[in-house]
């Protein structure tokens, strides 16, 4: 179990090396030096970029600024979703660091086509990130545990949950979040997994339904599993190549994982599985 | 064991849409929508809004069996330009949210100040105690008659999903002016009837912020689907006691539509209790 343990650090702690440019299009007092971060996996980019809108913001005049926002290779980035799973969907398997486009104005003819999405682009304040944050969290405990864990805690434990998140506190976090993690051991695991899988090859945003982690026969349900009654096309045919991979945190977890045991160790910290099913490179 | 609500259609020969209502209550007395009942609640909503000339249609989503209820309305609304809300800082549209289980903040509500407007069909926030008579034509077009602002002409746009994770269905919608431009947070508060607004704002039931569709990926507004299970439970349980057929979308809807001014005709009632509309009774 001290193994286990470990993974829930790494996951915590899994950063992504980002470089910042500004957008070419953007008015500017003088050139701007990209500016270098590590992004957490497991957070937002509203909570982690302060530092990036202030050093751009430097060589910019006041009337050119509206919101910023941040764009990789024409693909704008959605506020809402964790760091790592943009990184897994958009830009797995290319050379670090990540280079990120930022942008203040909205109009931008490289996206213009996106930028009916501005809404999901940018956020107004940490307490919108907080809002959302604590609705997944509740989301999913709906799904654990028909939502008596989490209507069971103070706010003062959920007001922990997200200090946790955004002063990068693991034992903060997890002080409580083990509470989220729990189940009565006859049942063998939670009511349902909280996942969502992700993919760039359609229209929609992710596949969210409801799943098991154990049959009622008593079998354990193991990733491989899920993606068979959930995302069939994601699984090698017999004798194939492989023209998906599977990635959650930036690896490929063995499809014989069992399920129970990845959403309590790999879920990011809104208690959710996040999976980002991406074509294999070819190369 | 899984709950499961139900509403299957007692089946047999044309006019035959009674329904028929069982449920399995589960030992935690939580009232659940499974998909597979929800589905079948919207196709029954569908055949009523039909006849009804409601306006709703389903919408399938490409490649899956997944899809939900949609509805356009016209809608000539005057929208006070000044904010209804403080989002800076206060963060109100999500102190709301968070207070699901907490008295919400006050705060969004020092900086509202007089304001705007029901939508013309004014009628829909007196929800079903309503002449419906007006109803049938959905591209309502008259203007209200409240001072100051401008008036415009708007598209509502309704979709109602179902979310697995809660087992109740979910109401997503967007506004946007006929040149194309969506509205935002604010404009779309503004055009809440006032009563409703102080309500929502007050209560933990509904909150209304912008999502991700889950279907389509655009930006939508959404009413929280969190409390649904808690305001629907007495009419289900009233149901099952006198032993009225109910649908649980249509009875959803009826609750949190008039919230943002979409209606639903009393009509669809007499279509759903024709018996009751014959006037034959049971004793409680």
């Amino acid at each position: 179990m001290a193994d286990d343990k470990d993974v829930l650090r790494d996951v915590w702690f899994g950063r992504i090396p980002t470089c910042f440019t500004l957008n070419q299009d953007e008015v500017t007092e003088r050139e701007a030096e990209p500016y270098y971060l590590l992004l957490p996996r497991v957070s937002y980019l509203p909570l982690v970029t302060d530092k990036v809108k202030k050093h751009f913001l430097k060589v910019m005049k006041a009337e050119d600024v509206e919101e910023m926002w941040l764009e990789y290779e024409g693909t704008p980035l959605k506020w809402h979703y964790p760091i790592g799973v943009l990184f897994d969907l958009h830009a797995s398997n290319t050379v670090l660091p990540w280079s990120i486009t930022v942008h203040f104005k909205f109009f931008c003819p490289l996206v213009a086509k996106k930028l009916q999405y501005r809404d999901l682009l940018h956020c107004t304040s940490n307490s919108v990130i907080e809002a959302h944050f604590m609705s997944s969290i509740k989301e999913a405990d709906a799904l654990k545990h028909k939502s008596q864990v989490v209507n069971d805690m103070q706010k003062k434990d959920h007001k922990q949950l997200w200090m946790g998140l955004q002063n990068d506190k693991f034992d903060q976090f997890w002080a409580i979040n083990r509470k989220l993690m729990e189940y009565p051991t006859e049942e063998g695991g939670f009511r349902y997994i909280p996942f969502r899988i992700y993919q760039t090859m359609s229209d929609r945003p992710f596949i969210q339904k409801l799943f098991r982690p154990v049959s009622p026969e008593g079998n354990v349900h193991t990733l491989g599993d899920l993606l068979k009654e959930m995302y069939p096309a994601a699984l090698p045919n017999d004798g194939e190549q492989k023209r998906y991979q599977v990635v959650i945190h930036g690896i490929e977890p063995l499809l014989e994982t069992p399920l129970q045991w990845l959403s309590e160790h790999l879920s990011h910290p809104d208690n959710f599985l996040h999976i980002c099913v991406i074509p294999t490179p070819t190369d | 064991m899984k709950p499961i609500f139900s509403c299957s259609d007692r089946g047999g020969g044309p006019g035959s849409e009674y329904l028929d209502l069982f449920m399995m209550l589960p030992a935690e007395m939580s009232w659940m929508l499974d998909e597979q009942s929800f589905c079948h609640c919207c196709q029954l909503l569908l055949q009523w809004s039909q006849q009804l000339k409601d306006g709703w249609s389903w919408e399938g989503v490409q490649g899956s069996e997944d899809g939900y209820l949609r509805k356009t309305v016209l809608r000539s609304v005057v929208i006070d330009s000044s904010p209804v809300w403080d989002l800076e800082g206060s963060g109100s549209q999500s102190d709301t949210h968070t207070s699901c289980h907490s008295r919400p903040d006050q705060q969004g509500q020092e900086t509202e100040q007089a304001l705007c407007v029901a939508p013309e069909d004014g009628d829909s926030v007196r929800g079903d105690i309503d002449d419906d008579d007006d109803d049938d034509d959905d591209d309502d077009d008259g203007v209200c008659t409240v001072s100051g602002g401008s008036g415009q002409v708007l598209q509502y746009e309704y979709h109602i999903l179902f979310s697995c994770s809660y087992g109740t269905p979910v109401l997503y919608f967007r506004a946007v002016t006929l040149e194309g431009r969506s509205l935002s947070l604010e404009e779309v508060w503004s055009s809440v009837h006032q009563n409703f607004r102080l309500r929502l704002q007050q209560s933990p039931l509904n909150t209304i912020t912008l999502q991700e569709h889950p279907l389509l990926g655009q930006p939508f507004f959404m009413l929280h689907p969190c409390r649904t299970e808690e305001f629907m439970r007495p009419v289900l349980q009233a149901a099952q006691n006198q032993h009225r057929p109910v649908n649980y979308v249509l009875s959803w809807l009826s609750v949190v539509g008039p919230l943002v001014g979409l209606e639903v005709p009393l009509k669809y009632s007499t279509l759903l209790h024709p018996a009751a509309s014959l006037g034959s009774t049971e004793p409680d």
